[in-house]
């Protein structure tokens, strides 16, 4: 789960970023504070640009970073440091395989340079996924491509994946039986997983917590749970002149007419009164779905930097 | 240092370049044989082969093997794997290096022994050769280090064309040499002094090159 920095931890994290800047010509990572728990399911949600890719490849040691520190699995990690990477297995979105050559060619690579791979379980992939060794890379669709990355990564059996939307662009068909093999590594709690993606649905399925990035900060960061139980939507029948009552992680959504929508991002059972005793009538009080907080909490991060 | 890690890195991009390396290989070989057949016009065709064969690897082999990486993106797939970016750069630089060697080598070491074996061949043709064969070694580590600083097929390629008109301006200069020119015609092997300076002058471009190409390699901040 990740963690405020100020709590006290009883572990040792499996990753933890702190005060990571990186500026390109038109986009800068603002000073992230991030902590990842060992044996949990991270979420990372962003919009497209948003440096979900920048701070995995900054994990990756792909990219340095301005400022800041990285430690992944208890070693500090940098371009210059190869031993770290012995247990993080790397997805994203645009690593390529060499085109020219098999599945085969590339599983026997990667085997020599990994002497947990796991060949059993690399040939049971092999059949789940209905890759065959001998294709060229070049022939495969898609599909075919993200799982043969992600054969080659979970074969290694990692102590820590980093996936930087392993799930995009796939078909539904395709997209399930990732996150099924994906669910299956969840439920060995050794095991990390940081995964990003703009779809909120599958980041919701698997993860255990989630943290929202926007334009190169973190805007929120909770337990899943947490942030569907506190997230609210209200709707109220208000007069024109009505003010609402001062309750924290109250904010207006939009207005039409009399009718006021309302979203709160710390709801406690007493919020309903207050706001029926302010002199507004409500209407509803809705749960949100992960990706209407994800929204609110970006527009919310937006408003406040503005 | 993974000397381990390298030696995989290293085996796995000359396993990659196999095929042009083989066609490089042949065809500097099939040159080397064009310049010793009987007659001054095998002879020229034959050494425009040769060059020709040699700028071709070169460009080739820095693309396959160094740009397209980044072109690809297969260097993140390979720097994601348990390699340091020393490890990778000196997997890297030697690969490219030692991949143009092998048809430069083949083609330098098929003139060597044609040269002593055909009777019509002058021997003295081998210094001259070896100053041109450096010149385009020399030529080729400029490209890699325009390569490696710029990660710019088009860069490269201009070094590439300017390296090719000096190349000319060199050759043009070797024949109006009077020592040098007068080896190209001598039955005797020889070394004089002028050749071992211009030598010494292209074994410190190549070294300064290569050092440099390594330098900005291992500097390099960003992979992706």
């Amino acid at each position: 789960m990740s963690t405020a920095l100020n709590q006290p931890h009883q572990m040792t994290a499996a990753a933890s970023l702190r005060g990571i800047a990186k500026s390109y010509k038109h986009f800068r990572l603002n000073n992230i504070d991030l902590e990842i728990e060992p044996g949990t399911v991270n979420g990372l949600i962003g919009p497209n640009g948003a440096g979900k890719s920048t701070i995995m490849r900054i994990m990756m040691g792909l990219v340095m970073p301005d400022q800041g520190t990285v430690s992944v699995l208890g070693q500090p990690i940098s371009s210059r440091e190869a031993s770290a990477k012995q247990d993080i297995g790397y997805f994203s979105d645009d690593m390529r395989l060499y085109k020219s050559e098999s599945i085969a060619f590339h599983m026997q690579f990667v085997r020599s340079l990994f002497p947990g791979w796991d060949e059993v379980y690399a040939q049971q992939l092999l059949d789940r996924f209905g890759l065959i060794a001998q294709q060229k890379i070049k022939g495969l669709s898609h599909g075919q491509r993200v799982k043969s990355l992600l054969l080659l990564i979970l074969a290694r059996r990692p102590r820590l994946l980093i996936l930087d939307e392993p799930t995009n662009g796939l078909d539904p068909v395709a997209k399930q039986e990732v996150l099924s093999e994906l669910m299956q590594i969840v439920n060995d709690e050794t095991r990390t997983i940081l995964y990003s993606s703009h779809n909120t649905q599958d980041v919701e399925q698997i993860s255990d917590t989630i943290t929202f990035i926007d334009r190169g900060r973190v805007i929120a960061s909770n337990n899943r749970d947490e942030f569907l139980d506190g997230w609210r939507r209200f709707k109220l029948q208000a007069p024109q002149n009505w003010q609402a009552p001062a309750i924290d992680g109250l904010r207006p959504e939009s207005t039409f007419g009399n009718l006021r929508v309302m979203t709160l991002d710390r709801y406690q059972a007493e919020v309903e009164d207050r706001l029926q005793s302010s002199g507004a009538t409500l209407e509803s009080s809705e749960a949100m779905t992960l990706e209407e907080i994800f929204v609110a909490a970006v527009l919310r991060g937006r408003e406040e930097k503005q | 240092m993974n000397t381990q890690a390298i030696q995989i890195l290293f085996l796995k991009d000359l396993f990659l370049s196999r095929w042009p390396l083989f066609g490089y290989l042949a065809g500097g070989m099939l040159s080397a044989m064009v310049t010793c057949l009987p007659g001054e016009t095998a002879g020229f065709i034959g050494f425009i082969l040769m060059v020709t064969v040699t700028i071709a690897a070169g460009i080739h082999l820095i693309g396959v093997l160094l740009l397209a990486e980044t072109i690809d993106m297969t260097r993140t797939f390979v720097m994601s794997l348990p390699v340091s970016l020393l490890d990778y750069s000196i997997a890297k630089i030697s690969v490219v290096l030692v991949a143009f060697l092998i048809p430069w080598l083949g083609m330098l070491a098929s003139l060597t022994v044609l040269i002593f074996v055909v009777p019509e061949a002058n021997p003295g043709v081998l210094a001259f050769l070896v100053l041109i064969f450096l010149f385009m070694l020399a030529g080729f580590c400029l490209q890699l280090v325009t390569a490696v600083v710029t990660e710019s097929v088009g860069w490269t390629i201009v070094v590439v064309v300017l390296g090719n008109v000096l190349l000319n301006l060199f050759i043009k200069s070797l024949y109006e040499h009077p020592v040098i020119s007068a080896l190209a015609k001598s039955d005797v092997l020889s070394w004089p002094p002028v050749v071992l300076q211009i030598m010494a002058i292209e074994t410190i471009v190549i070294l300064v090159a290569l050092g440099l190409a390594f330098m900005f390699q291992i500097r390099r901040r960003d992979l992706v």
